[in-house]
């Protein structure tokens, strides 16, 4: 079981990942737009670029009426980036088993305080997600999987730190092949194709000449 | 070594302890000191003890004092060759804690399914009104939800680091027991700082409403409704709910920060402020545990009605009337209930149309 | 199941290209855009939330574009698109939506909800699910010429009154003018002073000037319905009279959807380029004056604040000038806290104020703009847009308040240098 979850797993859970991501972002490329006749007014590719920048940065209607979904929206998904790419164990795994390539990892007390945001940020959307009455009505199960599935994750990992404990290891990692297969059916895409909505929005806006 | 626990705590405070910490266990322990005595001059008599050997780790151990010697490591209790408290703490965690705080926990559920058994399900007499009352804004369930789930996988994952020896490992087995209380380790000291973050929140967002004011004395005096059928008035909270709230910030103070004191040795603290630290981490924590069980046998098969304001944000008119009298008379006078087609709409629970124009059942 | 039905999701199916399929997928229900959305914010029904408003389409694309509607459908599992949702849901599309597009300007992963309203409206335009207001306006706008019914009729009398009163001849059909002037019914129709404003301000910068008898007509039923056909059709009158005349461009006047209409979507709803410029008249009486040939005197004292038309400003780029021009003629001009391209909507944009039924909520969400005017203290309410002058106008009177609506255009021309010569 173990040596399942380590290897073929693990190679089939990454290519389904891989693969799956490419497939989606292909299909939506190939739906492909119109080209725009009208005369434009500024660059559509400046525009594009700018927006996936600049939707980083809030607008006053966010930070006045969404201030939960914002905090808590940017401790998770900071706090797990940090974890996924710069926890030590992740960083060996990667190096190790993915690229071959390593970097340097963050330190333990940067670690603890990801982990901590992570949680705070994951708990709170998820809990706003239920409990706000236009999030509920909006919800799918494909968002409460996605959730909690990221969570039990995050929770394996955690659980595992005490890194003495192959079953603790082996847990984590196959919840985070089923994350990884799971990934390319869902909204977790939003990860990969949420640049491309900010590229297309911000096309169209930089054309008409408005900062979006 | 039949010696009273109290003395020994006497001890300790002229060297180390923080006063809070030594109250608590002092209310803790008091009680029981009989009890102790009892079971330790069943021990033998140390004068009897021929085996040379104990009297060189007296010697080592400093007897009851805790000696500093000089070592060549830099670091906390690095001069300490053996912590002359260590045993004692293991006998108080072994022999009090846990049976203790175990018997305390279960006498608890046993004396809610008693009172179940006794009172029942109580209902709202009035029945189901047609209009509600907004009781808890989406944050303010946000919070509670939130200080509610960290608190539960504290609570187990504390519970089974403690009772997991006698409880567990005759179930499972010693090998599974490890990685479970492993996994329990890392994760109740990584989830439990968010306990703090989670206590503030609430802190700032209900310390006005439980601020005690006139009328929760007499609420306290009637037994808050309990005993008997009459319905005692009472504000936004009553004396008991805010009673269990600064029982929370205070107990719940005292569990953060001997949690602190535990996971992070970066304080300077040595093993004896550990030691102390557990014991009012665990009594701490088992009070807690206590007083949540009971609220939440309230908000779940305790009461009709209780749970709703949380759930949904709204409660029941005649619930809110029945409970809360003095804040529901007020709140209705202000206009402030709304009719429960309303509420549907605004949490869209029912396919009820936005506008004109055909609408079917979604 | 009727055959207008089929034909009605056939229309949405083809909406469905990489920038809806991408905004699908990238939605992750935070529920962020119905805080930018004035019917959520002034109603709290959660209905109302836009990304909400678009179900029937995301059902369809989740049915047939995504893997796990493509393997329900293959066990004969899961929903499909059904009439019932799109009945269901035509109060949504068409009453609670002035597609003004705050929403797409909040979304934490950019979709632009608002084009996703448009397109959804062409599934439910041609399956037969609009509001009837709209259904006649876009027949009329399709018979008569506009959708108020305004014929060359109704304004050659309004451009004889607009004669009398200046003692200026006005170019009809003028071969080889630069500039060819479009109005919409509601200028022509309520606002008849924009008529003259525009005339005065030509008059006086010297601008070669014309208005088209066959294509006067600048509101695109067609837009706010959601028919790209009837929007075409509009669109091309004036196309084919602009290249008859031989204009060098097409003037878009004032009002908000008209512009977005011949100026951004015009083109690829005829599926070519234009041989004439759009500029909008803001535009047009920006340059005139950086150009030094609109010359104004003095400022007006009293305090003004501008209410930005969604269509213009948002959606449309024109951002900076009505600032300009207004702040060179006024002399307290006094932004509202919300304001530019994050200005809250009048509410009766998209088509909502020529849709009798929305009416009640129309004027529920107007609390928003009162909040605004309360919170600012300012009376005087300057806008660019005929459809959002009319809205405001009657969501201040509904709510008894005393505050003036003016056009920027109408204040331009009353500050024109008086022309010695010419008195």
């Amino acid at each position: 079981m173990g040596q399942f979850i380590d290897g073929p797993l693990w190679a089939f859970s990454l290519g389904v990942f891989v693969l799956g991501v490419i497939w989606r972002v292909v299909t939506i490329l190939i739906a492909g737009n119109r080209s725009d006749l009208a005369t434009a007014k500024g660059s559509a590719g400046k525009g594009a670029i700018r927006a996936v920048f600049s939707r980083f940065i809030p607008e006053r209607t966010v930070t006045s009426r969404g201030r939960i979904q914002l905090i808590a929206g940017y401790l998770f998904h900071l706090g797990l980036l940090a974890l996924l790419f710069f926890a030590k164990p992740h960083v060996d795994f990667i190096a190790e088993r993915i690229t071959g390539l390593s970097w340097s990892a963050m330190p333990h007390w940067a670690f603890i305080v990801s982990a901590e945001a992570a949680f705070i940020g994951l708990i709170l959307l998820w809990l706003h997600r239920v409990l706000n009455p236009v999030t509920r009505l909006l919800s799918d199960l494909d968002d409460h999987v996605g959730s909690i599935l990221v969570f039990l994750v995050m929770l394996t990992g955690c659980l595992a730190l005490a890194q003495s404990f192959e079953p603790l290891r082996l847990i984590h990692l196959l919840l985070a092949e089923l994350l990884l297969i799971y990934f390319p059916f869902s909204k977790l895409m939003h990860a990969f194709t949420f640049v491309m909505s900010r590229g297309y929005t911000g096309a169209t806006m930089g054309r008409k000449g408005i900062n979006a | 070594m039949a010696r009273s626990i109290t003395l020994q705590i006497d001890n300790r405070n002229k060297q180390h302890a923080g006063w809070l910490l030594l109250l608590l266990l002092c209310l803790f322990v008091q009680p029981f000191d009989t009890f102790a005595k009892a079971s330790e001059s069943r021990g033998i008599p140390s004068a009897v003890v021929l085996n040379p050997a104990a009297e060189i780790w007296r010697d080592v151990r400093q007897r009851e004092q805790l000696t500093n010697g000089t070592s060549q490591v830099k670091g906390v209790d690095s001069g300490v060759l053996i912590n002359a408290y260590g045993d004692q703490w293991r006998n108080f965690r072994m022999q009090q804690l846990i049976p203790i705080g175990g018997f305390l926990l279960i006498g608890v559920v046993i004396a809610l399914a008693l009172f179940y058994l006794f009172r029942g399900k109580v209902a709202i007499e009035g029945g189901e009104s047609d209009k509600k009352l907004l009781r808890y804004t989406n944050y303010e369930q946000l919070i509670h939800w939130f200080i509610a789930s960290i608190f539960l996988f504290l609570a187990i994952s504390g519970l089974i680091i403690l009772f997991g020896r006698p409880v567990l490992i005759p179930i499972i087995g010693k090998e599974v027991f490890s990685i479970i209380a492993s996994a329990c380790k890392e994760g109740h000291n990584l989830m439990g700082p968010l306990f703090l973050v989670a206590l503030i929140l609430i802190f700032i967002k209900f310390v006005r409403r439980n601020i005690y004011q006139k009328g929760d004395l007499s609420w306290l005096l009637r037994g808050g409704g309990i005993i008997g059928k009459k319905h005692v008035p009472s504000n936004f909270f009553n004396m008991g709910e805010k009673t269990m709230f600064w029982m929370l910030v205070l107990v719940g103070s005292v569990v953060i920060i001997s949690g602190f004191v535990l996971i992070f040795p970066i304080f300077g603290q040595g093993r004896e402020w550990m030691e102390l630290a557990h014991v009012g981490h665990a009594i701490g924590a088992i009070l807690m545990i206590s007083v949540i069980i009971g609220h939440i046998y309230i908000g779940t098969i305790g009461m009709e009605g209780a749970i709703e304001g949380m759930k949904t944000g709204y409660c029941d008119l005649n619930w809110a009337k029945e409970h809360h009298d003095l804040w529901a008379t007020k709140a209705e006078q202000q206009g402030e209930a709304i009719s429960n087609d309303k509420v549907s709409q605004l949490r869209e629970v029912s396919s009820a149309q936005p506008l004109g124009g055909h609408v079917q059942e979604e | 199941m009727s055959e207008k039905f089929e034909q009605g999701v056939q229309a949405l199916r083809q909406q469905i290209d990489a920038r809806i399929s991408a905004y699908f997928s990238s939605c992750v229900h935070c529920g962020l855009c119905a805080e930018a959305c004035l019917f959520y914010t002034e109603t709290n029904n959660p209905r109302f939330t836009p990304i909400h408003k678009l179900e029937p389409m995301k059902k369809l694309w989740r049915r047939e574009y995504t893997f796990w509607g493509k393997l329900a459908a293959a066990f004969g599992l899961g929903q499909s698109l059904t009439e019932d949702d799109f009945a269901e849901w035509e109060t949504l599309v068409y009453d609670s939506c002035t597609l003004c597009g705050r929403c797409s300007m909040v979304c934490p992963v950019g979709n632009d909800i608002t084009y996703m309203i448009r397109k959804q409206r062409e599934g439910f335009s041609v399956a037969g699910y609009a509001p009837d207001g709209m259904k006649e306006a876009t027949r009329r706008a399709l018979k008569i010429g506009s959708p108020m019914g305004v014929t060359y009729k109704t304004l050659k009398a309004a451009l004889a009154h607009v004669e009398k009163d200046t003692g200026m001849t006005i170019p009809v059909d003028k071969q080889g003018a630069d500039y060819m002037t479009l109005f919409s019914s509601m200028e022509i129709v309520n606002f008849p002073e924009y008529i003259e404003s525009i005339a005065r301000i030509f008059d006086a910068t010297g601008v070669s000037w014309t208005i088209s008898s066959k294509a006067f007509e600048a509101t695109n039923s067609g837009i706010q319905i959601g028919n790209k056909e009837a929007a075409a059709e509009i669109v091309n009158r004036v196309v084919i009279a602009a290249e008859k005349l031989g204009v060098k461009y097409v003037i878009s006047p004032e009002c908000g959807h008209a512009y977005t209409a011949i100026r951004w979507e015009g083109p690829n709803l005829i599926g070519r380029k234009y041989p004439f410029e759009v500029i909008h008249i803001l535009e047009l009486l920006d340059q005139l004056k950086k150009e030094g040939r609109l010359q104004l005197e003095y400022k007006d004292s009293i305090p003004m604040t501008l209410h930005d038309p969604c269509q213009i400003v948002r959606r449309g780029g024109v951002v900076k000038q009505p600032r300009d021009l207004l702040n060179s003629v006024a002399e307290h001009f006094t932004e509202m806290k919300d304001h530019g391209v994050m200005n809250w909507c009048c509410g009766g944009g998209g088509g909502v104020s020529a849709n009798e039924r929305a009416e009640p909520l129309r004027l529920q969400v107007f609390n928003r703009k009162k909040r605004q005017l309360d919170e600012l203290g300012i009376n005087t309410m300057v806008t660019a847009c005929a459809n959002c002058r009319i809205t405001l106008e009657e969501g201040l009177e509904h709510n008894e308040m005393d505050a003036e609506v003016i056009s920027l255009t109408e204040l331009i021309a009353d500050h024109l240098v008086k022309d010695e010569s010419k008195v």
